[in-house]
């Protein structure tokens, strides 16, 4: 639904976005992931048309985003949710593009009931909103014209975990019923928990993509965290094996896979209290992958 | 990918949606205009400020005994007009930079001349709605000047005066635009609206005027309001009555075109081209 080829966008000598492909599909949520200024910002800008592409291209449904009549009734876009009128009222933001649209006003309190925000809430200026219902009503401007496709730049960013919970819920739900997302985030562990499909960019390339799964598995780091009632006889165990120990927190951090981890204290009769997977995923990944020596040679990852 | 998802159409079927009617989007620009409290306050003013001009008016001339006639009212109250109303023209323009809404607005209309044009209209219906809202409150005190006075009522309000006048002001809210577009910075383009439209005017061409020639030749060129005073009421700068020429026609046209066409195509230019950050 998503389609962007060699997009490459320059601001004189920087260049923001390097030569990106990507496409997101329907039915799916695409996180677009990295860190501050790696040119998620910039590839969102360029695809609904804020700003033009130095070459390549950026298409929506076959579409540039420009040649999409009243566009807002099919492609919703949240690029930054502190981008309104401070004087205005929430509700007054949702009638003004209710309006624009050609919606009726009723649409305007749907959409205020599915982000939760209350008639009182929404007849406050936006200037006294946290930086949360910001975001609320951010989503709900996005979603406002029905569209099929959602552009969210940082979403989840000021949400509290209650949020971000009902944030991954209510795209989860979109997407189901057909809708294609993108959202971007540098939190890597929000989006790990909202997004079905990763784009991973670094310094404005795409250094992985594809779905959650198949980039975990790239990923073979063997580490357990564990605590036991005699962590002593288990570290000692785990050395006897030649794994790696050392103490982390309460318990101790041991390079080998929690089944081993597990077989290791059964054979020696020891109590575990916790045993988990110590590797930290994607934000491992991720960092590997945006690392300045590495980013180059692993651009093809996915 | 899987099977369920090829089912899904990769493409958009834009057949049904109609492009966004261009009167819908004035509406909305004319509601964004009014809808802050500064919009709102600014008009309050306004009014309030005509109210007072006109009950100023008639209390000293009753007072005093003197005669007003309706184009002289009408002079007066276009005062208040003039001077608030252009802000609107700047703020519907700045506003969208200062609070950074024009990524809400290019992204619903990407077609950003006819977002322009939007604001263009709008602002410029406002002018119109003030002028007669002025118009009529002057003829309203014209009346009451009669029956407070006992004087009789002088209905001199020609057509060509009142078209004039109306272009004049039509003429300033579209340069306080123009400057909004280039500067795209409030508190900027209102310094240098009032600076050209009205501090310099009275403050410094005033004086220049009174004891240079050269500012008697070139002044008329590049001040709208010294250009405009032969076309509008057939005087020239010390106030003689003059027969209107070909010059003073392209005197006009050569103030229009530095305050009025050139900052707003540049301005336009600037918004078609900016990247919202």
């Amino acid at each position: 639904m998503i389609e962007v080829n060699s997009l490459t966008k320059r601001y004189g000598a920087f260049t923001a976005v390097d030569d990106i492909s990507f496409s997101c599909q329907p039915g799916r949520v695409t996180g677009f992931l990295g860190p501050n200024g790696a040119g998620k910002t910039t590839t969102m800008k360029v695809l609904v048309g804020l700003a033009p592409a130095t070459s390549g291209e950026a298409l929506i449904g076959g579409h540039r985003y420009a040649d999409i009549p009243n566009p807002g009734r099919h492609v919703g876009v949240l690029l930054d949710a502190s981008a309104q009128h401070a004087g205005r009222t929430g509700r007054e933001v949702l009638t003004l593009a209710a309006m624009e649209m050609g919606l009726p006003r009723t649409r305007v309190d749907e959409m205020l009931a599915l982000v939760s925000l209350t008639p009182a809430e929404a007849k406050r200026r936006i200037r006294n909103y946290s930086l949360g219902m910001r975001q609320r009503l951010g989503i709900a401007h996005a979603l406002l014209g029905d569209p099929s496709v959602l552009i969210l730049d940082e979403p989840a960013n000021g949400l509290d975990p209650a949020g971000i919970r009902w944030m991954r819920s209510l795209l989860k739900e979109y997407a189901d019923r057909g809708g294609s997302v993108l959202l971007s985030s540098h939190l890597l562990n929000e989006v790990e928990l909202i997004a079905d499909e990763l784009i991973l960019i670094g310094h404005g390339r795409v250094v992985a993509q594809g779905d959650k799964q198949t980039l975990l598995e790239g990923t073979h780091h063997d580490v357990t965290l564990v605590t036991s009632l005699d962590n002593t006889a288990l570290a000692a165990a785990a050395e006897e094996h030649g794994f790696s120990v050392e103490a982390a927190g309460q318990g101790l951090r041991i390079g080998a896979a929690t089944v081993e981890v597990g077989r290791l204290a059964a054979d020696k009769q020891i109590v575990l209290t916790d045993l988990r997977s110590g590797a930290s995923g994607l934000e491992d990944l991720f960092l590997e992958l945006t690392s300045s020596t590495q980013r180059d040679d692993l651009g093809g990852v996915a | 990918m899987t099977t369920e998802q090829i089912d899904r159409p990769l493409t958009l079927d834009l057949s049904g949606t109609p492009r966004t009617p261009f009167l819908r989007l004035v509406r909305v620009e004319w509601r964004k205009m009014l809808d802050t409290r500064a919009g709102f306050w600014l008009l309050a003013i306004t009014g309030l400020m005509l109210l007072l001009t006109i009950s100023l008016t008639l209390l000293v001339v009753t007072l005093t005994d003197s005669t007003v006639t309706a184009s002289g009212l009408s002079e007066i109250l276009m005062l208040p007009v003039s001077v608030l109303i252009p802000v609107f023209a700047v703020l519907t323009v700045t506003n969208e930079w200062g609070q950074r809404t024009h990524m809400v607005t290019f992204a619903l209309e990407p077609r950003r001349l006819r977002v322009i044009a939007a604001k263009l209209s709008a602002v410029s219906g406002l002018a119109v709605l003030t002028i007669v809202v002025a118009i009529v409150l002057g003829a309203l005190g014209n009346l009451m000047y009669g029956v407070l006075t006992g004087n009789e009522v002088v209905w001199d309000l020609e057509a060509s005066t009142l078209a004039w006048a109306v272009t004049v002001q039509i003429l300033f809210f579209l340069m306080g635009f123009g400057l909004a577009t280039l500067l795209l910075n409030t508190p900027g383009a209102i310094a240098l609206f009032y600076l050209f439209g009205f501090i310099l005017p009275f403050m410094v061409y005033a004086p220049l005027l009174a004891f240079f020639d050269w500012a008697r030749a070139v002044l008329p060129w590049v001040d709208m309001n010294l250009a405009g005073a032969p076309l509008m009421a057939g005087v020239d700068l010390t106030g003689r009555i003059v027969e209107v020429g070909l010059i003073d026609y392209a005197r006009f046209g050569s103030a229009v075109l530095i305050w009025v066409v050139i900052p707003v195509t540049l301005g336009s230019l600037r918004v078609l081209r900016a990247e919202p950050r």
